[in-house]
């Protein structure tokens, strides 16, 4: 539009004949003595969504930092620049620095439940945003926030302008999130992950709704990602990212179609795996070695007459070597019904039966004994390690409580436990902070394992994990499965993970089981709607042809 | 269900002060019971006591019903309340005043005192905390640290005598540290017990410059002394706010530097209620050593007297207006409490 940018870089990229608005020019950056990101070039043109893809730890998210110039403490710019409309970023003064920041280009962060002010309410805080940029009275603004809400699809802006934060969902949180993006009028939108965590069918409609108000106001998008169907979908180039290194980049179409590197192929070909459906265990007599019947549990919430149902009657078996998968979005109550089933909470009804016993009333002493056949793996590894201890510590821990042993056979076993998630053994000897997140799920999982379990509740045990790792784990989980005849409950909200993994699913929604059976059945034909908006939600990485690549 | 639904239905604020209001009843209660008790727990027959070592046991029994000594505790703790909620206190034996009244002349020289020095404190406290995050590694922040560090262990008689050496005796600039008010004026007629708040309502201006010229000092020493607590505990909790996602997020936003330090500072708010309500609190016996050096003739100096004097009855009278002191700040400090922060549930 202006200012013909100098970078090389860029020159070649721009076949609309504009001009870049956001070009990095070998950008390196830096913290002490290790470098994050590594001599990048990038352009960012008007109106075009430009996809990043990397793994956790490539910079991706340092990379959007930069360009918006505020660097995590201790990070430097040790080589090249940002330049917005062929001017670098560290030639503004402070004041155009406060005007660029949300005023020219925006960022979207992750978890948008954590960006918020918790104790302003959002519709101040989206106003708060408005007048940093455009001088009005705070009436004024508090309409334009009521505005900016409607214009990210937030029903009854009026209403819930006036909540805070711990009281909207997490995507709705989000939609604020972009909504204060949105109230600068910048040109440039930077979405960090901006859809991270959130389930399959509530992220579909927040990037539908991002992307769509950016080609309404003639945006440029970057949007950072890990999930290669979400560049398919919505971005018109793509750049991948690793270990701070620019590795390829070209239009979405190209990328997809034949990637230049191996390490693109690598990532498209783990996004584009489809492993065969499991098939179901073969039908015996055996008798279920858990069995749930009409389990409930009801919460009594302060500051409200009627109780949340988080489980509201539900019933299943799983046979001994079968693994059930119960798949629901957040809030459906699944990861609740898994803490009922361990007796961690107490169910307000129903019976549960273990190997045909019923341990619904059993006290906890005598439960107790039962413990060492029935463990969980949980959702946040790093939260459910104590940090001070070290690996073989966290190991040996459910072991000294099952049997005694002598230190020699301990360490033996520590090992053994090791070599079973596929974990080398010197990491006995780190504690859990200086564990990759992969690594962090595996002893999750060898200390579940340590007393030999027959049944294990896997617990959301792929979120939040790279694709590459998320398939590693699942390979991992179906190896145990079988070499140990282990029974299991897998709980996550992603269906599309337990397609070689489950023998039977159960499809939880608002407390309920909507619809159950074998996986084949589930995949093949889904009946209840709710499934099939599921299994329509992920984006796939090969879309039809019907969809035009850009 | 009914009378829940329509509790539910009422404003919040309303639903947080009914509730604080309905918890003081038993607990004021409680207070009056452990005061009444702690008496008791003393060694000695008070009839023996008071008539001394020659008195027979006819008159020592006459004593004891008179005192109501023969009756049983609970009838003794009955009549002791229902006392109480007569305004009577007893009876000083020292000052030969009932109780309440030394207590109603001290209570507002502390109280203004205390509450000057609260508002000095916590002021200062934050401000420093919150300009030492926003600069850190400034020269001011490590100045911070080294006050906040030894500021725990400065005692305060030491620094009031320093404060007096230099601005009395040496520069002349401040008022002879005797007493609430220059003794050459009158006081202005009662009616907060506050002196700088009474002289203006008099519109005695010369007595409202010697009221406040005399608070400075005093305040200023406890605010040297206990800001640095309050600093310490600021800077933690701000520096918290100040490095969350938050904040990076509203920098993201260009919301602009003053802002953002507000709206830390409103986050951040919680803790530093909590810990300058138990300040107020602390205050109300701890400033007796300040008290004493200005002639303050507060409460607390009369508590000292009443232990030296072994006086009982002026000591439980203190421990109950103190008490009863500590619970209302507390009551106001959890309301305070829970309207900053909209999380908590009611």
């Amino acid at each position: 539009m202006n200012a013909p940018v100098a970078d090389p870089a860029a020159a070649p990229t721009g076949p609309s004949g504009e001009g870049a608005i956001v070009v990095l020019d070998k950008l390196s950056v830096g913290f002490g003595d290790r470098t994050v990101l590594n001599g990048i070039d990038l352009a960012l043109r008007p109106r075009e969504i430009f996809g990043i893809v990397g793994e956790t730890g490539a910079g991706k998210s340092v990379l959007a930092r930069a360009i918006i110039g505020l660097l995590p403490p201790g990070g430097d710019v040790t080589g090249g620049a940002v330049r917005y409309r062929g001017r670098p970023l560290d030639a503004f003064s402070p004041a155009e620095a406060g005007s660029y920041r949300g005023g020219k280009v925006a960022l979207i962060g992750t978890n948008a439940k954590a960006l918020l002010d918790p104790v302003a309410r959002v519709g101040d805080q989206i106003a708060r945003v408005v007048r940093a940029h455009t001088p009005m009275d705070a009436r004024a603004a508090r309409t334009r926030a009521i505005d900016l809400m409607r214009e990210v699809g937030i029903v009854e802006p009026e209403r819930r302008a006036r909540a805070y934060p711990h009281e909207l969902s997490g995507g709705m949180a989000q939609r604020i999130v972009i909504a204060m993006a949105l109230a600068g009028n910048p040109e440039v939108l930077l979405a960090d992950d901006a859809t991270l965590g959130l389930d399959a069918t509530v992220q579909a409609q927040v990037l539908e709704s991002l992307v769509e108000r950016s080609r309404d106001r003639g945006l440029s998008v970057l949007l950072i990602t890990h999930d290669l169907g979400i560049v398919r979908h919505y971005c018109d180039r793509v750049a991948v990212i690793r270990d701070g290194r620019l590795v390829e980049e070209g239009p979405v179409g190209d990328f997809m179609a034949a990637p230049a590197t191996g390490y693109s192929r690598d990532l498209l070909d783990a996004a584009r795996a489809r492993p065969a459906l499991q098939a179901p265990l073969a039908a015996g007599d055996r008798p279920p070695l858990v069995d749930v019947r009409d389990l409930t549990m009801h919460f009594a919430v302060p500051g409200s007459v009627l109780p949340i149902k988080a489980v509201d009657g539900i019933s299943f078996a799983i046979a001994p070597g079968e693994t059930l998968a119960l798949v629901g979005e957040s809030g459906s109550g699944k990861t609740t019904a898994g803490q009922c089933l361990m007796r961690l909470i107490d169910n307000t009804d129903g019976r549960i039966f273990f190997d045909g016993r019923d341990v619904t009333d059993l006290k906890d002493r005598a439960f107790r004994p039962l413990r060492r056949h029935m463990q969980m793996v949980f959702q946040e590894p790093y939260v459910a390690l104590n940090p001070r201890w070290r690996v073989a510590d966290l190991l040996a821990e459910p072991l000294a409580l099952v049997e005694p042993m002598t230190a020699a056979e301990r360490a033996r076993r520590v090992a053994e436990l090791l070599a079973l998630v596929h974990l080398d053994p010197r990491l006995a000897d780190v504690r859990p902070h200086a564990l990759t997140a992969g690594e962090q799920k595996r002893v999750g999982i060898a200390r579940a394992l340590a007393t030999r379990p027959r049944f294990i509740v896997f617990d959301e045990p792929t979120t939040a994990l790279d694709i590459r790792v998320r398939a590693q784990i699942i390979d991992l989980i179906r190896g145990l499965q079988s070499s140990m005849n282990l029974s299991a409950l897998f709980i996550t909200h992603d269906l599309n993970s337990v397609r070689s993994l489950a023998h039977r699913v159960a499809v939880m929604h608002l407390g309920k089981i909507v619809e159950q059976g074998d996986t084949e059945a589930i995949f093949e034909r889904a009946e209840h709607p709710y499934t099939r908006k599921l299994l329509a939600a992920e984006l796939p990485v090969d879309a039809e042809p019907a969809a035009a690549a850009p | 269900m009914r009378t829940r639904d329509i509790w539910r239905r009422q404003p919040r604020l309303l639903r947080i002060v009914l509730i604080r209001l309905a918890l003081i009843v038993p607990q004021m209660f409680g207070v009056t019971l452990v005061a009444f008790l702690l008496i008791r727990l003393l060694p000695g027959d008070p009839a023996r006591l008071i008539l001394g070592n020659f008195a027979t046991d006819e008159s020592i029994a006459l004593y004891r019903e008179k005192l109501g000594l023969d009756k049983d505790v609970w009838t003794q703790f009955a009549i002791y309340v229902g006392n109480i909620l007569k305004g009577d206190f007893g009876t000083s034996p020292f000052t030969s005043r009932p109780i309440l009244e030394d207590l109603a002349d001290r209570a507002p020289a502390t109280l203004e005192l205390i509450l000057y020095a609260v508002i000095c404190t916590v002021g200062l406290g934050v401000t420093i905390a919150v300009v030492s995050v926003v600069k850190r590694g400034s020269p001011f922040d490590w100045g911070a640290r080294i006050y906040g560090f030894a500021a725990g262990a400065l005692p305060d008689f030491l620094v009031a005598l320093l404060l007096v050496f230099v601005f009395f005796y040496l520069l002349g600039w401040a008022p002879a540290p005797f007493g609430r008010l220059d003794l050459m004026l009158n006081t202005p007629p009662q009616v907060t017990g506050f002196l700088t708040i009474d002289s203006l309502i008099a519109g005695d201006f010369e007595a409202f410059r010697s009221a406040a010229g005399r608070l400075i000092l005093p305040v200023l020493t406890i605010t040297i002394v206990n800001a640095g607590a309050v600093t310490k505990m600021a800077h933690s909790v701000f520096s918290e706010i100040w490095d969350s996602p938050i904040v990076g997020h509203m920098r993201a936003c260009g919301v602009p530097e003053q802002q953002i330090v507000r709206a830390a500072l409103r986050n951040s708010l919680p803790p530093i209620i909590s810990v300058s309500s138990f300040i107020l609190g602390f205050l109300l016996g701890a400033a007796v050593l300040v008290e004493t050096i200005f002639s303050w003739g507060g409460l607390g100096q009369y508590a000292v007297q009443a232990v030296i004097n072994s006086d009982y009855a002026a000591l439980q009278g203190f421990v109950l207006v103190a008490s009863a002191f500590i619970l209302v700040v507390y009551s106001v400090a959890d309301i305070l409490y829970e309207v900053v922060d909209p999380r908590i549930r009611t």
